[in-house]
């Protein structure tokens, strides 16, 4: 028991491996779902199961696409300041 | 007779903020609301605890990240004595680096018992702790303002 105490704690003090690959902004996904649980939890008259489930999972949703909007528009802008902007700004051009 | 805490309004909601910020749900269980106390606690728990596992207790650091420390401490007064503890860590650390450089060693082999923490595990686990920590900051607020509508509701009643 105290083996396994010990080495659960010693997980907490060692940072796991999470490289910078695309995949690592999956773990977006756990914060949007608490941020929208505990903000319904305290927006809600009263907490029952399904509307709730319901409620916190459209704000769910609502959050993830206003941040996939968000991300494409971002990587337009990206998009055209750095590959459309530097031939159109190049005086060899004309 | 002395007067029921309930009835004095300043004092119930000190009383109300203290128990949201000490255990988060806490206020709320104190204003009898205890699946939304139990929601807020599993889920503000849960999410500090996840930051700590994949940042490490490195994250909560008073000494470079104070910001980051200012938000994570609204999840409960337990993380002053984890960023004292990691504070330490680090000031001795630096102290024995400062000792091995006298001597002519490089720094690293003594910072390595600071719980340094860097790239994107850190990010990730002080972007967690950190919201954690507002999510309560925002369900202590809540659970005043609701102690307060109550008391006014009950003293117009």
């Amino acid at each position: 028991m105290t083996t396994f105490l010990t080495s659960l704690l010693a997980t907490f003090t060692t940072p796991m491996r999470i490289d910078t690959a695309p995949a690592s902004m999956l773990w977006l996904l756990p914060l949007v779902a608490t941020i929208s649980v505990v903000y319904k939890a305290t927006k809600v008259n009263r907490i029952a199961l399904r509307p709730f489930a319901k409620e916190t999972a459209a704000l769910f949703g609502s959050i993830i696409v206003f941040i996939a909007v968000a991300a494409l528009i971002l990587y337009g802008i990206a998009w055209v300041v750095t590959g459309q902007l530097p031939g159109l700004l190049d005086p060899s051009a004309f | 007779m002395g007067q029921s805490w309930k009835e004095n309004h300043a004092l119930y909601l000190i009383v109300v903020g203290a128990a949201a910020w000490l255990v988060p749900g806490a206020g709320h269980y104190l204003l009898d609301e205890k699946r939304r106390a139990a929601v807020i606690l599993v889920a503000v728990v849960l999410t500090f605890l996840v930051g700590l596992y994949v940042g490490s207790i490195g994250v909560i650091d008073p000494v470079n990240a104070k910001p980051w420390y200012a938000a994570q401490v609204m999840n409960s007064p337990a993380v002053f004595f984890l960023g004292g503890h990691v504070a330490n860590a680090y000031h001795a650390a630096q102290d024995e680096a400062g000792r091995q450089a006298r001597f002519g060693r490089g720094a690293g082999q003594a910072m390595r018992q600071a719980y340094l923490v860097f790239g994107r595990a850190s990010e990730i686990g002080q972007i967690y702790t950190s919201v954690a920590g507002l999510l309560n900051l925002l369900c202590i607020v809540n659970a005043i303002y609701v102690a307060h509508q109550r008391f006014v509701g009950g003293a117009h009643a």
